[in-house]
């Protein structure tokens, strides 16, 4: 069944692998089931203060006045911070890169000066003795504010005179993307299908908030241990608070989860700022209600589709409109659309493709980074426009995307070939087999199926010129160290690391010790976002592994007097296979090299592959890497009469090249089935007048564990990746099909649409009343 | 952040009763404290339930039964004989929050809540229940349809305690369902709860309980709509004109979870379905007989 047409790129085939692969118990696994997993949360310093953001409670407004006098009076207050008492620095709300590159003009405002453009945005930061003393302060600050007129949708914010919140004209970000002639390619069609999709604001919701601690050493260096997916923002921080780059420190913790919230600066800021001012350890852990307000959300999209088809089901032609509310400040605004217009045709052959997308401010909570990155809101509409098409022609809907499916080989609407395996068409037969047959509808209770499937990208913009470092030792006793910068998020990051170093290196997990997420000691690893840690970071790890192996190996040849190209490392053992005389432990191996100046560790960094950034007219050219491609297909029962729906069934199969740790590939499948269940049915954050009003986790709804069905997990492997071992990334990949696919297995249930998520029961009975009229 | 607050821990009923005056009751503390912490409630000082003797017990005898104020929703589900004793209590306990809460939130802490949402009380009165009210100086028994008088308002006085909760056990013909039409399975507040009790002799209704949560300031009984089914033989038009009265009756709010109509749509839906379910199961009762 796999794809063997054409050929692919395919990483060291043929080879035994004796840890990666496996199921192994990760190496963070005991610390976490037996709670003795430090989180930034977990730490603390003798002395320190405890920190409160105080921040707007309205979305539009000028700041009248703001007198903290009372709160700086009260016992045990040691500092409040307002603007008027920093220096007219900016935050930066960039990507960190490598690089030190920035965007011009897109910053904002540390705390408020004057206008207040979002709800939540910081007023005043407060340290003192105690957290009840620190609250106690909030409430004793007192400030006016005069609402401005705001604007609070997209449409509304492209109007002339609508109040301008990004200058010039509210507009942050533009795609075009331009292949071949789409008027030819509506012209060829025998039909054209038009559709709107909206997606709605929803909240990472990770388990651990927003926490940190920081202090200033001996040596001046304000050091913040904290819950982040990203140490690098250790530049930015130093640039707002007038230091030196190599003055600022960040260390991480296991993170209690990420999905992009943790990508942005969050409290670091806040923390530097008061160590710095008070010269005193400061913790600040935002409570959950502070993380609602506190961070950037992911982007409402509406994406329209306009699609020509033949009669036999063949896309002649396709035009996309996309328009995203990039909020009140910037952030990774511009990128998400990029994600999104890139993937806006989805895993399809197309050989006509206009796509227009458009990124726009409002006085809504800026949104950025989460999971999926636009490319999920890509899918939720290209799939259910796929669904759309076939039902219009009347075809199948599996069959209709196999007559369109990409193969391995083709192009993307970039123009970008794909070098690795596309095996979209393979994923879903397997899920769809999974699935197995459907069960019967029972009087009102109505059953639907449902499949998404999706290209993806992983590692990030192939113009931001992404690095990795890592370096891997070797004890005298023939243990393992593996350094290296990587966030670990929750996902294994740091134990895959683990397992590339002990597969290589002939030893087993047990013997690697991990040091990571430190910007001062261990080498710079990049962010834990985009897909891009295991193939990023990996193949540093692979690349410092295999280099210490070979000298191993060319110095145990040595020793046991053979070739270089005879000897294997396994079990802790170097050896020749066929000769049971030749071997000897790595132990002694290792410390006779010692004795002999043998080189025992390697530092390697790796590049992802540098482009040149796309024409700005035709979008045309190299955006990413390499793409993910994979299925999510689901059963569920609609209840017609009040529109609950029950998913009954969940399986997501994804070729993910090779899993280093196929358990912890699992997690991702199983949390992405998860996360996409709440997108499409019950998660929403209601904004009214920019206002958050469903700040709790009583009216903002992610799934129980009663309302998760079996999730089957498949997997893939083409071995065709770019990550090490032929691995391409899953971490982002398994969220993006997931609420499309239910979205569709509903509409198959109930006979009509329901174009915006959630799909709540209110919506689901007005969508079949609409349809009965 | 939660506020600084007194907290009793009396050893036993008598002295609880004595902390009362001025103190507020913590069960299992799932409205409370949650309250508290949001500043919606501004207790000071709480006088914690955990000490009483016996007040989790349970006894079903002599065709009553009876649950101590200190049971909890996690105690129904576990009671062999509730099934027979409380059909709409024990649906109810099934889908009432997540298994933490369960195991922690007592009945008559959300009898006392007194929210519409609060999931125990349309089967509760469903099933006539009544309350036993205690204080240091009498001992009462209310209906607990008579218990609400508005919003969260309700005839207890602050120096009350709810020290039990009884009920006369259905007899064999007679069903009793509850459901609960919410935005996702587990933990979510009730967008419209509806509980029935039908009971049949032959092809009549000899006597019926509509009881409506979520759908009006408190929740209540929709009399008119009893009315309408008690005597008759319930075919698909008496149910369905209960079912429209019951919609009538209903005077819902739009919030985040639902709009008004929604609900009120929904009231019907559950009402009419409800009652066909407990009829037809009580048809093929006396089929089978
Ligand atoms: C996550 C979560 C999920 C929830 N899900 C549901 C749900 O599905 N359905 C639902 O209805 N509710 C739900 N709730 C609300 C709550 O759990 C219930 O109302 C619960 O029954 C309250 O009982 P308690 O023992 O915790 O009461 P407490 O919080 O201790 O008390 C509640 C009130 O009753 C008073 N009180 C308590 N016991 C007595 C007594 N014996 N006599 C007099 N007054 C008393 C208290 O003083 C207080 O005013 C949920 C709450 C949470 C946090």
């Amino acid at each position: 069944m796999t794809d063997q047409e054409t050929s692919y790129r395919q990483a060291e085939a043929n080879v035994v692998l004796r840890q990666v692969g496996k199921p192994l118990e990760r190496t963070d696994a005991v610390g976490k089931a037996t709670g003795r997993t430090r989180y930034a949360g977990d730490y603390t310093m003798p002395g320190m203060l405890h920190a409160k953001v105080l921040r707007s409670d309205i979305a539009s407004g000028r700041l009248k006045r703001l007198d903290v006098s009372k709160a700086r009076a009260l016992p045990g207050v040691a500092c409040v911070l307002t603007a008027e008492d920093l220096p007219d620095r900016l935050a930066a709300t960039d990507m960190p890169g490598q690089t030190g590159q920035k965007r011009a003009a897109t910053d904002r405002q540390i705390l408020v000066r004057e206008i207040i453009r979002h709800h939540g945005e910081p007023l005043a930061l407060i340290a003192a003795e105690t957290p009840a003393l620190a609250d106690k302060a909030l409430d004793l600050i007192e400030y006016e504010i005069e609402p401005l007129p705001g604007v609070y949708d997209t449409a509304s914010a492209l109007e002339p005179d609508a109040p301008i919140v990004t200058e010039p004209d509210n507009v942050v970000g533009k795609y075009k993307i331009r292949k071949g002639d789409t008027e030819k390619g509506f012209a060829a069609a025998d039909r054209i299908i038009e559709n709107t999709f909206y997606t709605q604001f929803i909240e990472h919701a990770f388990l651990e908030p927003e926490v940190g601690l920081a202090w200033v050493d001996e040596n001046g260096v304000v050091n913040i241990r904290m819950s982040t997916q990203v140490i690098e923002h250790f530049r930015f921080i130093a640039d707002a608070l007038g230091v030196p780059h190599n003055k600022v420190r960040i260390l991480g913790a296991m993170v209690g989860g990420g999905f992009g919230g943790k990508e942005d600066i969050t409290v670091e800021l806040y923390l530097a700022l008061l160590a710095q001012t008070t010269r005193r350890p400061v913790r600040l852990a935002y409570t959950r209600e502070d993380s609602f307000v506190g961070h950037g959300k992911r982007h409402p999209f509406s994406v329209s589709h306009k699609t020509g088809v033949t009669e036999d089901g063949k896309i002649t032609a396709l035009e996309v409109t996309i328009s995203a509310d990039s909020g009140a400040y910037v952030f990774l605004s511009p990128y998400v659309l990029l994600y999104c217009a890139v993937a806006a045709p989805g895993p399809y052959r197309i050989d006509n493709v206009k796509i227009d997308a458009a990124a726009v401010a409002t006085n809504n909570m800026y949104t950025s980074a989460f999971r999926g990155f636009g490319a999920a809101q890509a899918c939720v509409a290209y799939e259910a426009q796929m669904d759309e098409i076939a039902k219009a022609l009347d075809l199948d809907r599996f069959e209709f995307r196999r007559r369109n499916f990409m193969r391995t080989g083709d192009k993307t609407a970039t123009g970008q070939t794909v070098e690795s395996a596309i095996w979209a068409d393979e994923c879903m037969t397997k899920a769809l087999d999974a699935l197995g047959d459907k069960p019967a509808d029972t009087g009102t209770v109505k059953i639907g199926r449902g499949v998404a499937t999706y290209q993806q990208s992983y590692g990030r913009i192939t113009w931001f010129h992404d690095t990795s470092e890592a370096w891997v030792g070797i004890e005298v006793d023939g243990t393992v160290i593996v350094r290296s910068g990587v966030t670990d998020i929750g996902a294994g990051q740091a134990s895959a690391l683990g397992q590339i170093a002990a597969e290589l290196l002939g030893v087993g997990l047990d013997d690697v010790v991990i040091y990571n997420s430190d910007s001062a000691v261990t080498p710079l690893a990049g962010t834990t976002t985009a897909t891009r840690a295991l193939y990023m970071t990996g193949r540093a790890v692979h690349t410092a592994s295999t280099n210490l192996r070979e000298r191993l190996v060319a110095f145990a040849a040595q020793e046991l007097d053979a070739r270089p190209d005879e000897i294997d490392l396994a079990n802790g053992q170097a050896f020749v296979p066929d000769d049971p005389s030749k071997s000897m432990s790595l132990k002694d191996l290792a410390s006779r090299g010692a004795s002999e100046g043998l080189e025992r560790s390697e530092l390697a960094m790796f590049r992802a592959p540098f482009t040149d950034p796309i024409d700005q007219e035709t979008g045309q050219g190299p955006v990413f890497p390499d793409f993910t491609y994979g299925c999510h297909a689901v059963d569920v029962a609609v209840d017609t009469e009040t529109g609950e729906v029950t998913v009954l069934k969940s399986v997501g199969a994804h070729d993910i090249g090779q899993a280093i740790n196929p358990q912890a590939v699992e997690g991702q499948i199983e949390g992405g089935a998860l996360m996409g269940q709440g997108y499409a049915l019950s998660e929403e954050l209601i904004y009214e007048e920019g206002k958050l009003v469903s700040p709790s986790f009583s009216e903002y709804l992610i799934p129980t564990s009663m309302d998760m069905p079996d999730i089957q997990c498949i997997i893939l492997e083409s071995r065709s990746g770019l990550g090490p071992f032929g691995a391409k990334g899953i971490g982002e990949p398994s969220l993006t099909p997931v609420a499309p696919a239910i979205a569709n297995a509903v509409a198959d249930a109930i006979g009509t649409r329901v174009f915006d998520l959630p799909i709540t029961p209110e919506k689901v009975v007005q969508a079949i009343r609409e349809a009965q009229r | 952040m939660l506020r600084d607050f007194e907290l009793d821990m009396p050893a036993d009923l008598q002295e609880t009763l004595a902390c009362l005056p001025g103190g507020t009751p913590l069960a299992g503390g799932t409205n409370l404290l949650v309250d508290l912490r949001a500043r919606r409630e501004s207790a000071e000082r709480l006088v914690w339930l955990g000490n009483i003797d016996a007040f989790r017990d349970i006894k079903i005898e002599d065709g009553q039964a009876a649950i101590g104020g200190g049971t909890t929703v996690g105690d129904i589900l576990r009671h062999p004989g509730m099934e027979r004793a409380a059909p709409a209590l024990v649906d109810c306990a099934r889908v009432f929050g997540g298994q933490m809460v369960r195991n922690q939130a007592t009945l008559a802490g959300n009898v006392c809540s007194g929210s519409p949402a609060a999931d125990s009380v349309p089967p509760l009165l469903s099933l006539d229940a009544e309350l036993c009210l205690a204080s240091a100086t009498q001992v009462r028994t209310i209906a607990l349809d008579d218990f609400y008088t508005g919003f969260k308002k309700n005839r207890r006085s602050p120096d009350e305690l709810v020290t039990g909760i009884s009920w006369p056990v259905p007899g064999p013909n007679t069903a009793n369902r509850f459901y609960k039409l919410a935005r996702r399975k587990g933990d979510a507040i009730t967008v419209v709860g509806v509980a029935v009790t039908v009971t049949r002799d032959g092809n009549t209704c000899t006597d019926a309980r509509i009881a409506l949560g979520a759908v009006a300031p408190t929740v209540f009984r929709a009399k008119e709509a009893e009315a309408l089914i008690i005597g008759e033989t319930l075919t698909e038009e008496r149910v369905d004109e209960a079912a429209q009265k019951a919609k009538e009756l209903s005077d819902p709010i739009d919030d985040l979870r639902a709009s008004a109509d929604y609900r009120r749509d929904m009231v019907q839906v559950l009402t009419r379905r409800l009652l066909n379910q407990a009829w037809q199961s009580l048809g093929e009762k006396e089929a089978g007989r």
